[in-house]
């Protein structure tokens, strides 16, 4: 058999060769087939895309789009509670979010802010289904395991460069939390397999474990390990074989995996490299330093990463009750890495290739469960019609009329407000509505792929738009 | 009588032509069909319109399916052929409404050669074929004939495929030894690796029955065998200890009755008859995952029955027809809302691509040849009524759907492929009729199928080889497809080998507690979830046979199976063995179910070194769990 080349300075086309190797064989089983119909890819203005996901319901009103502010005065009415924290400038004139996201409102002229986006009722808010709805395009359930977004990514683009994986999701346990088969249901390559699903690394401080051999085991004698295992193959009683295809297939994917880990990209997932300032000035929290290792991997060549607050329920921004106390600690989480991550990518000349989103899947509002006329059943915990304690204080209820989306570089305008929510409740979009199909559209165009773009699966079109019908908003587009 | 029926039939169409030039003004000479006419159709029709496609319920395969039209009706208007939706669509200035809706479209002069052939009465060519009709699959069992059995191969599978290689001049693929049968039939059969005893025993045994009998032997371990084939079932059946839905209350499990079912190997029929038309302890497939909210009209829990029922038995997919006319199949939304209907408490509306029609759906089942269901019958007995008709004696597509997954199971690929596309050709009919005729002879009893298959010398070859992924298409049998372990095969490998299977099981069955655990009893873990153990949400029926990039770090690095290989190494040094040699003859012979080659040994001898330490056997079973001789059944 033909030794595999474990040098990691292999040219990359030829590994890109091997790849594309794999994923052929993946077509074979019961893969999808991508349509023989031609369609013509947008020109990309973004080349990695980093998704920064207020898991929980954001409250807009409490973030990226203030209203008539309501202090916490005893005796008044839940009613006249739009938002709980001031509006204060940014560095955009006509542009004001809310108090407690000092640090951003300094980033802001960066920014395409998005305050129309819009998502369906669904009959009854489940954070699951929206949660799914807003990360694959598609509303649960369906008759085929839908991808998330990052897996057409990589699926679509491929990795943009060889040993980096090309989907990568950091902060978000999938086990032992709450909901933790439903946040699995989204987080997977779906129909693509998990060739295109996700490295998913829960805990960004601990991210170089996973490219580390194995706990306790030094790398001598990890690589002794290694050179054992070429040495049976290269001795295998089974010579007949040495040019099988899945035999052949099945040793370039272990290849693969080992590469990384020798690779001087495996560096970027060890936050220990980093100097003590640039720790600190992400925030201690999982966020923040995922927002540090987000920074680190797009820099050496991931394609979509995904950094989370995380989604427990009823924690961080899903806000039942107390929800004003919460969103100030959630501020703090936010307002530093986020603004430090856009300057570092900029500082890195990265920030105009690399698109920055921040979203969420509902915003939330003191009144109204779902939109105005909904008969979802009411979530909130802390009901009470005036403000008599701090638990009554805050948005505690699901809201989907109207929710905001930030956008930073990849093509984005900068300093750019697109679409408005009314200034009286109902909170609803009075401009521009944005739809997660159209929002889909806008992230997909700007990184170089059609929403109409199709795979057949079980002989059926699927579309990494809901039906193909996305249509990107073009006035955020520079 | 012929000649008068002819004249009659002559008569009748030149009184149409005649009333066709009452109507029309000025009637120019039709146009020739095969070569003004044909051509158009092919290049901008017949993309979305020919042989599986049928966008909008169109088929133009033949004069029969263009004629049949579409969703919206018939494409020529009966009396006024001007007013024809097949000449409005290839006319129109609407974007949204011309046909082909991809480029130009036709030109005028071919509109105009389209129009005068519908004016003409849009005759074709008796018999022409824009594509040969997508092949249907018979309802019926067939017995079929069996060749001449070739030498002492009398087998009815070898005779079937000993006379299909003869006709195709294929070479008969080299049978296999004894250590890789012994591996293979344990792995299929029950989803253990052999022991080192048996390996020991199966190769010194000299006797010429010795396969038969360890196949009988492996078929009437009735633990192994339904820890085993609960895998199978769970993934058919979507059933799960953990999943999306719990917190809901949305699903049921049926873990309980399958065990059980499985255990007892209940025939078939029986099987499917319980399913379709369950009580309280299995209801949970029938019911499928009921979402709190508004979902689509397609995944109502009455359509998900449907699609359910029509994958899991009959290898129909509803999914499109659940929503409009399927474009790809002869299935009809009305024939899924039919199926729907049978299962549903209430009176159910169609809706069209979630739009209501303003119709209600009629229970009724897809082959009314075989029978009806009463659609003003209570439930419970509309669905024992389905349940009958599923498993009639002369429906032959439900035993050749199962028979066509157990051969995918046993030999790689299916008869028919994929396993859920029933409706396409198999490779060989004979072979997948005499199989589900076999199953019914036998009281559809699933353990005749694989004894049947496993006894075999179709089974008992080498597999194929290949050097570049194989194309589907043109597929011819050159011996069985090599698989890849399964995720809960490749964690009791793991498990046996260093003997240190967890005591305890997730699923609440009723299981002998002195037993070590399964995997397949398991709940899912994320180094089974990368192995391709499927979420259970949706019906999975095939699992990925290639080792992806993601799941090779997982064996490489992830903590999981560290953390089993630590444990698994720990067990083995406390075995004490009584010399490094012996310690790498019980791993080779318990992975790989052979001796080490003398090199090999060699190899190990130096990983080991003269004292193992539990890290040096640690890493020595990573190294062998890696090789494709250890994850690849051949």
């Amino acid at each position: 058999m033909q030794a595999l080349p474990l040098d990691p300075e292999q040219p990359r086309r030829d590994f890109l060769k091997k790849l594309s190797a794999a994923s052929i064989a993946a077509l074979m089983a019961r893969a999808p087939r991508a349509s023989a119909e031609t369609i013509i890819q947008p020109k990309a203005t973004a080349d990695a895309c980093i998704l920064l996901w207020m898991g929980g319901g954001m409250a807009a009103p409490e973030t990226f789009d203030p209203k008539a502010y309501q202090p916490f005065v005893k005796g008044a009415p839940v009613a006249n509670m739009l938002s709980t924290f001031p509006a204060i400038d940014t560095s955009v004139d006509n542009i004001k979010i809310c108090q407690g996201l000092e640090k951003i409102a300094k980033v802001m002229d960066r920014a395409t802010l998005i305050r129309s986006a819009v998502q369906p009722d669904l009959g009854s808010i489940l954070h699951s289904r929206h949660q799914y709805h807003w990360h694959t395009g598609y509303v649960p359930p369906q008759t085929v395991a839908a991808p998330h977004i990052g897996a057409w990514m990589a699926k679509v683009l491929g990795p943009r460069n060889p040993v980096m994986p090309a989907f990568i999701n950091i902060g978000q346990r999938l086990e032992g939390v709450g909901e933790s088969e439903e946040l699995k249901a989204f987080t997977t390559g779906g129909f693509f397999g998990s060739e295109f699903g996700p490295m998913n690394l829960p805990f960004p401080k601990e991210a170089m474990l996973a490219v580390r051999p194995p706990k306790g085991m030094d790398p001598g004698r990890f690589s002794n390990r290694r050179a054992f295992f070429q040495k049976l193959i290269d001795r295998t009683p089974h010579r007949d074989l040495m040019s099988d295809y899945q035999e052949a297939s099945m040793l370039r994917s272990l290849d693969s995996a080992h590469r990384l880990l020798s690779a001087p990209e495996a560096k970027a997932f060890d936050l220990g490299l980093e100097s003590k300032e640039t720790r600190e000035a992400y925030g201690d929290s999982n966020f923040g330093q995922g927002c540090l290792l987000a920074r680190n991997l797009v820099e050496k060549g991931a394609r979509f990463v995904e950094v989370t607050t995380e989604y427990v329920p009823f924690k961080n921004w899903d806000t039942h009750a107390s929800g004003h106390e919460v969103m100030e600690r959630m501020h703090r989480e936010i307002d530093g890495p986020i603004a430090r991550l856009i300057l570092d990518l900029e500082e890195r000349k990265l920030l105009d290739r690399t698109l920055v989103i921040v979203a969420t899947e509902f915003s939330r509002d003191a009144m109204i469960e779902g939109v105005p006329g909904s008969k979802a059943r009411d979530q909130s915990t802390a009901k009470s019609d005036v403000l008599l304690e701090p638990k009554h204080y805050g948005l505690h209820r699901h809201f989907t009329g109207g929710s905001s989306v930030v956008m930073f570089g990849g093509g984005m305008k900068k300093g750019y407000v697109h679409g408005s929510t009314a200034d009286e409740r109902p909170l609803i979009v009075t401009k521009d509505p944005v739809s997660i199909s159209d929002l889909h559209a806008t992230i997909f165009t700007a990184m170089g792929i059609s929403p109409k773009t199709m795979y057949e699966i079980e002989q059926r079109p699927f579309y990494a738009t809901q039906d193909g019908t996305g249509v990107a908003v073009k006035n955020v587009f520079a | 009588m012929g000649a008068i029926r002819q004249s009659i039939s002559m008569t009748s169409s030149r009184f149409a032509l005649c009333l066709l030039g009452a109507l029309v003004t000025s009637l120019n000479a039709a146009p020739d069909f095969i070569h003004e006419v044909a051509p158009i159709l092919k290049k901008h029709c017949a993309e979305c319109h020919t042989e599986s496609k049928k966008k909008g319920g169109l088929s133009m395969n033949d004069e029969n399916s263009f004629r049949e039209g579409s969703e919206n009706g018939p494409i020529l208007h009966p009396t006024h052929p001007e007013k024809s939706l097949l000449l409005e669509v290839i006319s129109t200035d609407d974007e949204d409404l011309r046909m082909p809706p991809k480029g130009k479209g036709l030109d005028d002069k071919q509109v105009e050669i389209i129009r005068q052939w519908v004016m003409a009465g849009a005759k074709w060519e008796p018999g022409y074929a824009l594509k040969t009709p997508a092949y249907e699959p018979p309802l019926r069992p067939r017995n079929p004939t069996l060749p001449v059995a070739q030498g002492k191969r009398s087998n009815p599978i070898d005779r079937i495929i000993d006379h299909y290689l003869a006709g195709k001049k294929l070479p008969r693929p080299a049978p296999l030894d004894d250590s890789a049968f012994l591996r293979r039939v344990h792995l299929d059969l029950v989803g253990l690796l052999p022991d080192v005893e048996t390996v020991r025993s199966f190769t010194a045994d000299k006797s010429a029955d010795k396969r038969s009998r360890l196949v009988d032997k492996l078929l009437a371990d009735k633990t192994a065998y339904t820890d085993h084939w609960l895998t199978f079932w769970n993934d058919h059946l979507r059933n799960d200890y953990a999943g999306p839905g719990v917190i809901e209350n949305g699903r049921k499990q049926i873990s309980g009755w399958l065990y059980q079912a499985i255990y007892d190997n209940m025939p078939y029929d029986e099987f499917v008859r319980q399913l379709v038309a369950p009580t309280a302890e299995n209801e949970g497939f029938a019911n499928g995952i009921v979402w709190r909210g508004t979902i689509s009209a397609a995944q109502i829990p009455p359509m998900q029955y449907a699609q359910s029922v029509g994958q899991t038995f009959l290898g129909i997919n509803l999914k499109c027809a659940s929503c409009h006319d399927s474009f790809v199949d002869r299935w009809k939304l009305s024939e899924a809302y039919g199926l729907a209907a049978i299962y549903s408490d209430k009176p159910l509306e169609m809706f069209r691509c979630d739009k209501p029609t303003g119709k209600t759906a009629v229970a009724a089942w897809l082959f009314p040849e075989l029978g009806t269901v009463d659609a003003s019958l209570p439930k419970d007995q509309r669905l024992k009524q389905l349940a009958a008709l599923i498993t009639h004696p002369q429906n032959g597509r439900t035993p050749r759907a199962i028979v066509n997954r157990l051969w995918q199971r046993l030999m790689g690929r299916g008869i028919v492929h994929p396993v859920d596309a029933m409706q396409s050709a198999p490779w060989n009919e004979d072979l997948l009729d005499y199989l589900a005729v076999h199953l019914t002879e036998n009281h559809y009893d699933l353990k005749q199928t694989l004894r049947l298959i496993c006894g075999s010398a179709a089974y008992q070859s080498k597999s194929e080889s290949f050097r570049e992924a194989p194309l589907e298409s043109n597929y011819s049998y050159l011996g069985p497809r090599a698989k890849r372990l399964t995720a809960e095969e490749f964690t009791d490998a793991v498990w046996q080998i260093c003997g240190t299977a967890p005591q305890k099981i997730d699923a609440p069955v009723n299981r002998d507690k002195a037993m070590v655990a399964r995997a397949s009893l398991m709940k899912s873990d994320l180094l089974m979830r990368t192995l391709g153990r499927p979420n259970r949400e949706q019906i999975v029926t095939t699992r990925p046979n290639d080792l992806a990039t993601l799941e090779a770090m997982d064996l490489n690095n992830g903590a999981i199976l560290d953390q089993r290989l630590v444990q698994g190494a720990k067990a083995l040094e406390a075995r004490k063995f009584t010399s490094p040699t012996e310690l790498s003859t019980y791993l080779w012979q318990a992975a790989l179910s052979r001796n080490p080659t003398p090199e090999e040994l060699k190899l190990s001898l130096t990983q080991l070194g003269p004292a193992p330490t539990a890290a040096a056997i640690q890493d020595l079973l990573w190294g062998l769990f890696m090789l494709p001789e250890f994850q690849i059944i051949r």
